[in-house]
């Protein structure tokens, strides 16, 4: 392939001119920067369709392809222009001997934090400058016989694409604020909703953590159950995991809220009217914090076991181990009889109160920091409506992202499908962080 | 004995279904169940649970529990994989689960029916009669460690602490101990000959036999403690003695009274005879300001501060009672203040 374009290049000297001996010598990467740039030119039209990108609704389908539709964000070119042009005066600044100790090094600090940003702002604007030469050159490229050379660009297309967009998830993950428990593991509890209509609920809440379950081996995480009340027919009142691995808190952080069911039951009248009932289940996702991050007063703790009776030691050989904790100041309450020793019942307890405590305290946090910004997805509370799976129609939809998945028996297996919607949010989330964060920028520098 | 018969009788009944010649071959228990069909985890639960509470056995869920979850390869029902719970038990499981349970309508404890039983997250072997570790005790382990660790900042870590402990039973304070500091050694005594056995067992299972010592010992013994000079003086003495005050010994429950080894919880009069030898000897062994660590009946504390103070010649202080998780005064911290008087008190600070 690579000989084919330079026998293409080597076809029309005069568009190539100076660029001749470059292109031979690294010539593949070059000349994949010039094809991307004329297909650039392709895809504008309907980039400019999608400008209303800022929209609440923009993600709808077309989300994950294009992160470069933000690029085009007036408010993003500036900020990174300003950043370029902060990046190149402090290297002007360095130079002269003038400079005191201190402020040559706040200066340096700053300067290595800019060089990456810088950096990959060079490749695009490279990339972009590309572009219009290649646009021209398009122009000379419409006769029959190089019909064969199109084919090769569209070709070639694919690839290019991605390594274009690959510079640009670089670039927005360097600008995306970094959360701070992303790297925590979590806790996640299930909790049943209640309803009229049988126990449509209890199934689905069984399923939903089910799908969890599913979803952490999918990732290879560790899940430990700490508390699981079953309900009749299999279905379950409430359940607790502790999920520990790698970036556990950012893959799940986008799946607490409340969880909507549509579906005909499967016993009952309204099974045999073929009547569709909605109930709803609820998912809470917190970052386990570590042992320094809250700390819990012994005196504040009042612990219930099943050998409050009797004279207790030798005396008595009970094996309920269980153990309840109650937080006398904040009133909350924690079980836990998974493991037949007592004091690790009794752990497990206390970790999962430290993680509620600190999430009140991540709460409060948020509402500090974050009052003025209202991400769709990154601030709602835990009490939102976040989807609905509608067994009826086969479709899971999130509301956040009007995103839509067919096939809910694939979607609750926890895989691929799963991920996919994780994925998706994620972005969503970093890209209205992006915006958000600009705007605020634009705001100021006016 | 007739127990012991019927346990085999079930053992071989169980070898031989597995063979799958005499699948209802042995069934004097078959009245029990309702029907042998698809019965899940659950409704096995359920059934047991009514059984042990018709036939008046105490914690009847929690044992019916612990036997479904054993069976189904779990240590706590809680703990078995969702799944499992309304998948139906096959026959073998079935009959396996009647097997445990028709020892527990006998009163066998729990942890003797299962054969092991977790302590301090340590996975050890129980069998009749060797006593059964007590939660409280974890809390012993617990109160053992806050003070090695603290101890260990003062001193510098140079190797870790040497611990004797008077009447292992299973071993679980030792090998506890042992999996939780590191470097320490530990000199284990018992005069139960079964205990001994069951302590080299779980050293084994847990692989901490190169830093365990066992030794079959009777510390009420004259002089017993001379056997015990060559390994040194002691860091730490650790017991949980036998402190059930002897006319309370009727009132225990059947599970204990006629499981037990009573050589491991009759205290005697007042409950004092071992305590008192343990304390006697720990002079004798101890380091200067070397400690001991009891766990006790809650009219102990009283009882064993007086006793000290009629016995100053072993130059023993209580520094510290700590009450259990049930709020009772469950254990005590006894330090040695040295031979000379007036030695500084505040390496162990008290509670």
């Amino acid at each position: 392939m690579n000989r084919h374009l330079c026998v293409w290049l080597f076809r029309h000297p005069s568009l190539n001119g100076h660029h001749q001996c470059r292109i031979q010598a690294h010539s593949y990467q070059f000349t994949q920067i010039h094809l991307d740039t004329r297909l650039w030119g392709f895809r504008q039209n309907r980039n400019h369709i999608l400008h209303h990108l800022l929209n609440k609704n923009w993600f709808r389908r077309y989300c994950h392809q294009d992160t470069r539709m933000l690029w085009k964000h007036k408010a993003l070119q500036k900020y990174m222009e300003g950043l370029n042009k902060e990046y190149q005066t402090l290297d002007q600044c360095l130079e002269p001997l003038s400079v005191t100790e201190g402020d040559r090094r706040s200066l340096n600090r700053r300067r290595a934090e800019l060089a990456p940003l810088a950096a990959i702002y060079q490749e695009i604007k490279e990339a972009e400058q590309a572009i219009e030469e290649l646009e021209s050159m398009c122009k000379s490229l419409n006769k029959q016989d190089e019909k064969q050379l199109q084919e090769l660009v569209l070709e070639e297309r694919q690839t290019i694409a991605q390594k274009i967009s690959m510079l640009y998830r670089e670039l927005f993950q360097s600008l995306v604020p970094k959360e701070k428990y992303d790297k925590n593991d979590v806790i996640l509890e299930v909790t049943s909703g209640r309803t009229t209509g049988g126990d449509i609920c209890q199934q689905f809440t069984r399923e939903i953590f089910d799908m969890y379950q599913n979803y952490s081996s999918y990732k290879h995480w560790k899940f430990e159950l700490l508390n699981y009340t079953p309900a009749d027919y299999g279905g379950l009142h409430h359940a607790a995991a502790r999920i520990s691995g790698d970036n556990v808190y950012k893959h799940l952080k986008y799946e607490g809220g409340i969880h909507r069911v549509q579906r005909i039951p499967e016993v009952g009248l309204s099974s045999r009217m073929q009547r569709i009932h909605t109930g709803t289940m609820s998912v809470i996702v917190l970052p386990q914090p570590d042992e320094v991050d809250v700390k819990v007063d012994p005196k504040d703790l009042r612990i219930d076991t099943f050998r409050a009776k009797g004279a207790g030691g030798q005396h008595v050989n009970t094996t309920d181990s269980a153990v309840r904790l109650v937080h006398l100041p904040t009133g909350l309450v924690v079980e836990c009889q998974q493991e037949r020793s007592q004091i690790k019942n009794k752990e497990i307890a206390l970790r999962v109160l430290r993680a509620r405590l600190y999430q009140q305290i991540i709460e409060k946090d948020k509402c500090q920091q974050q009052s003025a910004r209202k991400l769709q997805v990154g601030t709602r509370a835990q009490s939102e409506r976040i989807r609905t799976y509608n067994f009826t129609q086969d479709r899971v939809t999130d509301h956040r992202i009007a995103y839509e998945v067919r096939d809910i028996k694939e979607f609750l297996c926890g895989e691929k499908c799963l991920d996919q919607l994780i994925q998706t949010l994620l972005q969503s989330a970093d890209e209205e962080a992006i915006t958000e964060f600009l705007d605020e920028n634009l705001k100021s520098a006016k | 004995m007739e127990l012991w018969g019927q346990m085999l009788r079930a053992l071989v009944s169980g070898l031989g279904r597995r063979g799958g010649t005499q699948v209802w071959a042995f069934s004097s228990w078959q009245t029990h169940l309702p029907l042998a069909g698809l019965l899940s985890a659950t409704e096995v639960v359920s059934y047991w649970t009514a059984v042990f509470e018709k036939r008046g056995i105490p914690e009847a869920r929690a044992s019916s529990e612990y036997i479904v979850a054993h069976v189904l390869g779990a240590k706590t029902f809680q703990s078995l994989r969702p799944v499992l719970w309304t998948q139906p038990l096959t026959p073998w499981q079935l009959q396996h689960v009647k097997e445990l349970s028709s020892r527990r309508l006998r009163r066998m404890p729990v942890q003797y029916i299962l054969g092991e039983w977790d302590f301090q997250g340590l996975n050890l072997k129980m069998a009749p009669p060797v006593f059964i570790p007590r939660p409280e005790t974890e809390e012993l382990v617990e109160w053992v460690l806050e003070e090695v660790t603290q101890r260990s900042h003062v001193v510098g870590a140079r190797g870790g602490p040497l611990i004797l402990e008077v009447g292992c039973g299973s071993g679980a304070v030792s090998l506890s101990l042992l999996s939780q500091i590191p470097q320490s050694r530990v000199i284990a005594v018992d005069k139960g000959e079964a205990a001994i056995c069951l302590t080299h067992e779980n050293a084994q299972r847990l692989q901490l036999q190169d830093r365990i010592r066992i030794i079959p010992l009777d510390v009420t013994l004259e002089g017993s403690w001379a056997h015990l000079l060559p390994w040194g003086p002691m860091d730490l003495v650790v017991s949980n003695p036998p402190y059930i005050f002897h006319q309370d010994m009727e009132q225990l429950a059947p599970e204990i009274r006629s499981y037990e080894d009573p050589a491991a919880l009759d205290g005697g009069e007042e409950g004092m005879d071992v305590i008192t030898h343990v304390l006697a000897l720990a002079p004798w062994l101890l380091k200067d300001s070397g400690s001991i660590f009891l766990e006790v009946d809650p009219r102990h504390p009283e009882l064993v501060g007086s006793w000290l103070q009629s016995r100053p010649d072993l130059s023993l202080h209580l520094v510290a009672v700590r009450r259990d998780f049930c709020g009772r005064p469950r254990f005590l911290h006894i330090r040695r203040s040295g031979l000379q008087p007036g030695c500084p008190t505040d390496t162990w600070p008290g509670h």
